[in-house]
């Protein structure tokens, strides 16, 4: 078995990285692949927090690479899917404790017995991106639809195309607000598509749920109410090869339209 | 015996206290002045109602300081009933009585009242009474931060005697420590130093099986953690600092969540404990780990592994200013935390 390597960027902090990475690593492994993701965030691991697997760490990944145990010791198990671990970054080192050929053969040996290895890179196109980046052979790029976020994933897919290594990427609109872009105070999918000339793979509504997951350790695909967690499954359906079409994001217009729209959600809420 | 006149006599008047804290806060005070020392006092403590254990406290508070209580003077019933059970003597002040008085006013008191208490609660940590024998104090640890390169080889804080580092500190620095505004489990704290209160278990850690964490030339034993040196830190130790040391380690603050520390004998936090703490790292079975809300990710002690409850991860739910100070240890090759300090 030799499984798909994908690293998460965005050049901007901020935008959803983690929290993508998070999430789509879940709704792929509730979907029955194996699954493992890899925090190379160094000094300021995240992802183990939004998993809710903090107090399961006992080796990080530079105690992998320093040979202080081994590498299946090293990942920590799902507490709810079996199918997912995760490989948690040191919080006590920095960036430098690692260097692009390791973690390169660290994603080379998990990727013989995973579907799907999932990096989730560190903000910033220094060593980190780089060490991030060494061992994937696809990418998602991460940006919400502002002009800051924009120019920095235009750069990271610049830096992305110039890799051998990297065979595709793709484009995750993440906090899109479409009451905004209809008033036309934010950039329209279309816009940044436009902008960024690359496919898109998924669009992510803002959602104030997101903020109560991370905080509880509990990723929001779990939540089969929520629009970004049907969002981020939909997203997990593209990577595996399906054609699904963009989320609705459009409130109805209409006063009938409103009324039927409020009794859909009182239905979905019973 | 007049009523309410006593020889060589010092009435406190603690009636304008709103609530415990602050009556404990204005007490410790007024303690402080050296002509209370030796008097017998008495207590105008207004309408406050005080428990058994509580009125115990302020009893022991006050013959800490070498003085002794007189009588009381309370218009609640239960401070009243709590006074008879505990044998002292409830009377009324009488006026014109020749006693110096001394009443307390709320403005005077807030900034030194805190580092009298926190003078007065260090006390209970066997580490300091190490520290007073001088044995202690030999400082050679290092604390690393993420993100630099550098070691910080220099010692973090050489402590002669505690005095000094108490005068070094605001009383800002302190509130850190302990929020000021809780003083309330400190009567708990002493009641159990009075064999009021018992240990209770507390079981909101779960082993975890992580086979061979000892580094490989380390050997279980059981050295009696007092007879190593103990390093003082009197800071906040923040995500992604660890501290290392041959020795116990004692945190004058608050260890926050992503810290590291690992000490080759106990671990004191005075102050919350959210990172992961490591005692008996060489594989010292008889260390313990103790703080004032021991809320670490991950215990470990010698070679036993045990980490938080799930349902306690969330870290904004965490934040009270409730401190019940807990200990843990290994027993029967588990690691049980007890809660309330205990006097061994």
């Amino acid at each position: 078995m030799t499984g798909r390597v994908i690293v998460i960027t965005s050049g901007k902090g901020g935008v959803g990285k983690t929290t993508t990475s998070a999430n789509i690593g879940t709704a792929l492994a509730k979907e029955g692949y194996k699954v493992v993701l890899i925090d190379t965030d160094l000094g300021l691991r995240n992802l183990d927090l939004l998993l809710g697997l903090e107090n399961r760490i006992v080796y990080t990944i530079v105690d992998v690479i320093e040979e202080r145990c081994k590498l299946k010791q090293a990942l920590v198990k799902d507490k709810k899917n079996p199918n997912l671990s995760l490989l948690a970054a040191a919080q006590t080192r920095d960036k430098s404790a690692v260097n692009a050929e390791q973690l390169k053969d660290i994603c080379d040996k998990l990727k013989e017995k995973n579907d799907f290895v999932l990096i989730d890179c560190p903000a910033g196109i220094e060593q980190g991106f780089q060490n991030a980046v060494a061992g994937a052979s696809e990418a998602i790029v991460v940006t919400t639809p502002e002009m800051s976020a924009i120019r920095d994933a235009d750069r990271i897919i610049g830096l992305l195309e110039a890799k051998e290594e990297i065979k595709s990427y793709k484009l995750l609109l993440n906090r899109v607000r479409p009451n905004l872009i209809k008033s036309n105070d934010m950039m329209s999918v279309d816009d940044v598509v436009e902008i960024l000339s690359c496919p898109l793979i998924g669009i992510i509504p803002e959602d104030t749920g997101i903020i109560t997951s991370t905080n509880k350790g509990e990723p929001i695909v779990n939540d089969e109410n929520s629009m970004a967690g049907k969002a981020y499954r939909n997203v997990a359906q593209r990577i595996l090869g399906e054609e699904v079409p963009f989320l609705d994001l459009d409130e109805p217009k209409g006063f009938m339209a409103k009324i039927k729209n409020v009794f859909a959600k009182l239905k979905a809420k019973v | 015996m007049e009523k309410g006149f006593v020889e060589n006599g010092f009435i406190i008047d603690l009636s304008s206290a709103m609530n415990t804290t602050q009556l404990v806060f204005e007490l410790s005070s007024i303690m402080e002045h050296p002509e209370v020392k030796g008097k017998r006092i008495c207590l105008k403590l207004g309408s406050l109602d005080l428990k058994q254990s509580q009125l115990l406290s302020i009893k022991a508070l006050i013959e800490s300081m070498d003085a002794s209580i007189a009588f009381i003077d309370t218009s609640s019933e239960q401070t009243d009933a709590a006074a008879v059970s505990l044998g002292i003597i409830v009377s009324k002040v009488g006026e014109g009585s020749n006693m110096e008085s001394y009443v307390a006013s709320p403005s005077n008191l807030q900034e030194e009242s805190v580092v009298v208490k926190e003078e007065n609660a260090i006390e209970d940590i066997p580490a300091y009474n190490e520290a007073e024998e001088g044995k202690t104090v030999e400082v050679h640890a290092d604390i690393t931060t993420a993100g630099s390169e550098e070691q910080n080889n220099e010692p973090i804080s050489t402590l002669e005697g505690i005095e000094d580092v108490y005068t070094e500190q605001t009383a800002d620095e302190l509130s850190e420590v302990i929020p000021s505004e809780n003083f309330e489990t400190d009567f708990e704290t002493l009641a159990v130093n009075e064999g009021l209160i018992s240990n209770e278990e507390v079981s909101k850690y779960i082993l975890l099986d992580t086979g061979d964490v000892l580094p490989q030339d380390a050997e279980e034993n059981s050295v009696d953690t007092k007879t190593l040196p103990t390093l003082y830190i009197n800071q906040t130790l923040r995500s992604g600092q660890t501290v290392n040391y041959e020795g116990n380690i004692l945190i004058i603050g608050d260890a926050h969540p992503g810290s590291e520390i690992i000490a080759d004998g106990d671990i004191t936090v005075w102050g919350i404990l959210g990172g992961i703490a490591h005692a008996g790292a060489k594989g010292n079975i008889s260390s313990k780990v103790r703080a004032l809300k021991l809320n670490a990710i991950q215990l470990r002690i010698a070679g036993l592994y045990a980490r938080r409850n799930d349902t306690l991860n969330v870290p904004y739910v965490q934040k009270t200013n409730e401190f019940t100070p807990e200990e843990a240890q290994i027993e029967e090759g588990k690691i049980v935390i007890y809660k309330k300090l205990r006097r061994d």
